[in-house]
């Protein structure tokens, strides 16, 4: 038994590391799925969302500054990034609060905290992916969308971006009601200034989280293109965020998490 | 604080009188402080010490139980000796594989039994049929085997402690750290526990384990009581003198689970 012991000892090969974060995966992907409340978001949401963003600027009256001819398709569009966005921020959020403690004994027997993060992270990618699929999809329903693929990858940046900020809201602020507030409020602000309905010229809001993903995900929807610049600032805008949340969330995660 | 794994047991004066230089230590720990508080600079808001120069060593093959006062530090203090907290300062030296039974159980609620082993398992850097073997040796031993497919947050307090335990067993650590790990055993899982115990250190694996019940103090080699910030040895010492640190003594219901 002593072998064993000492084979099992230290960090292992990638082959161990592999292992570890497919079973870290599929432990957080089969929680995620038998939590009712995640199955019923990610059908019901984009539904309500998208269609309901639309009802209700259809029901706005004429102003100056909106783009009367594309009232509906707007309220449409920004219901979708919204929904993607509200939800991977939700899933971020939950992925890390739901099981600190969890997480902080599974490390103590073997994991490491970046393959904590890592496994926590691609679950919110797998997430990610599947809502952002059923919001297009909802959303190609009723508006024609010219790109998408195009479309589908700028909803996915707005997705991911939120995924990331909802690990790390989890990881400073690990409480469900606070920190769902945050998201939601955020996420809200965010979806209406960086939508383009609003003639706003302040350079601030091309600092905004969905500033990049609105204008991919408009542009694809609209006119079936893909500006070279927002494609790339988003990217970096991505990796950015990537770097910033996963040295923040390992750091903050130590010491049994901060709510320790 | 520093954390060591190499560091041997010079100079230290073994607590037990053994004087044989081979048995080191397999775990030590030397003056561990803690204090907790708030990370902000909030008003209306206190700290309080837990651990003020704390020391412990525990060797192979020896069972000591931690006793102390609802509040005292125990389960702060095992947290620190297995790295699940750190400590203001002190140093801890780990020269074996740990296993940790926290006091409540750290499970992902909507995994079955099984899922939970095979997580856990592979963590410890263990295959899929050692796993199971050893998974099914403690199922059986403890009596969960008829619940290895069920959810943990499905499973009862008891049942739930046992698969809480079994995880801390699962990988035959060298140590085990055990906070109270009995708690909502029937009578015959908390005799198997005791039964374990015995092969295991029988077999040269140190235990420690946080206990309230002043009964079992027969059961173990050393008994440290954590007060006031620091551990002292108090074997052999009048157990009454603990009896009323919790309603669980030996008063309430003689030592039972």
């Amino acid at each position: 038994m002593a072998d064993a012991r000492e084979a099992r000892a230290g960090p292992g090969t990638a082959a161990d590391r592999g292992r570890r974060l497919r079973a870290g995966v599929s432990s957080h992907v089969r929680a995620f799925v038998r939590t009712p409340i995640n199955v019923v978001l990610l059908v019901a949401l984009p539904v309500v969302m998208v269609e309901g963003y639309g009802m209700a600027m259809e029901a706005f009256p004429s102003l100056p500054f909106l783009d009367a001819g594309r009232m509906v398709e707007m309220g449409r569009v920004n219901g979708a990034v919204y929904t993607v966005a509200f939800f991977a921020g939700v899933l971020g959020l939950f992925q890390v609060i739901s099981a600190l403690q969890a997480d902080e004994r599974l490390r103590i027997c073997g994991y490491s905290r970046a393959e904590l993060f890592a496994s926590r992270l691609v679950t919110v990618v797998l997430g990610t992916l599947v809502i952002t699929l059923v919001s297009l999809a909802v959303l190609g329903w009723s508006t024609p969308v010219e790109a998408p693929v195009a479309a589908f990858g700028g909803l996915a940046l707005a997705g991911l971006i939120y995924g990331l900020i909802g690990m790390l809201v989890g990881a400073v602020l690990p409480r469900a009601l606070e920190g769902s507030l945050v998201i939601v409020f955020v996420v809200d602000a965010d979806d209406f200034l960086s939508s383009g309905m609003l003639d706003l010229d302040a350079a601030i809001l091309n600092a905004f989280p969905l500033h990049f993903p609105h204008q991919l995900f408009r542009d694809a929807v609209f006119d079936g293109t893909v500006a070279a610049g927002d494609a790339f600032g988003g990217l970096a805008y991505l990796l950015i965020v990537l770097v910033v949340v996963s040295v923040l969330y390992i750091r903050l995660t130590g010491d049994g998490g901060v709510a320790a | 604080m520093s954390v060591d794994r190499a560091e041997t047991a010079d100079a230290e004066v073994d607590p037990r009188g053994d004087d044989d230089p081979t048995d080191a230590p397999v775990l030590r720990a030397s003056g561990l402080e803690k204090t907790y508080g708030t990370r902000l600079p909030l008003p209306f808001t206190r700290t309080v010490e837990v651990l003020d120069g704390a020391d412990v060593a525990i060797y192979p093959g020896e069972i000591v139980g931690i006793v102390g006062e609802n509040g005292s530090g125990k389960s702060t203090l095992m947290k620190i000796l297995v790295g699940a907290l750190e400590a203001d300062a002190g140093s801890v030296s780990r020269e074996a594989s740990i296993g940790w039974c926290p006091q409540e159980p750290r499970l992902y609620d909507r995994l079955t039994v099984r899922e939970t082993f095979r997580l856990f398992g592979t963590a410890y850097g263990m295959d899929g049929a050692e796993i199971e073997r050893v998974r099914d040796e403690y199922a059986d031993r403890l009596g969960f085997d008829r619940f290895l497919d069920y959810r943990v947050d499905h499973l009862s307090g008891g049942n739930r402690q046992k698969v809480n335990l079994s995880i801390a067993l699962l990988h035959d650590p060298d140590v085990l750290l055990l906070d109270e790990p009995y708690t909502g055993f029937d009578w015959e899982t908390y005799l198997a526990f005791w039964e374990l115990t015995e092969e295991l250190t029988a077999a040269g694996t140190a235990i420690a384990i946080i206990s309230h019940f002043v009964s079992e103090r027969d059961r173990f080699d050393r008994i440290l009581e954590l007060a006031d910030g620091t551990l002292s040895d108090v074997t052999g010492e009048d157990p009454t003198d603990h009896a009323g640190e919790d309603p669980r003594g030996v008063g309430a219901n003689g030592g039972r689970p």
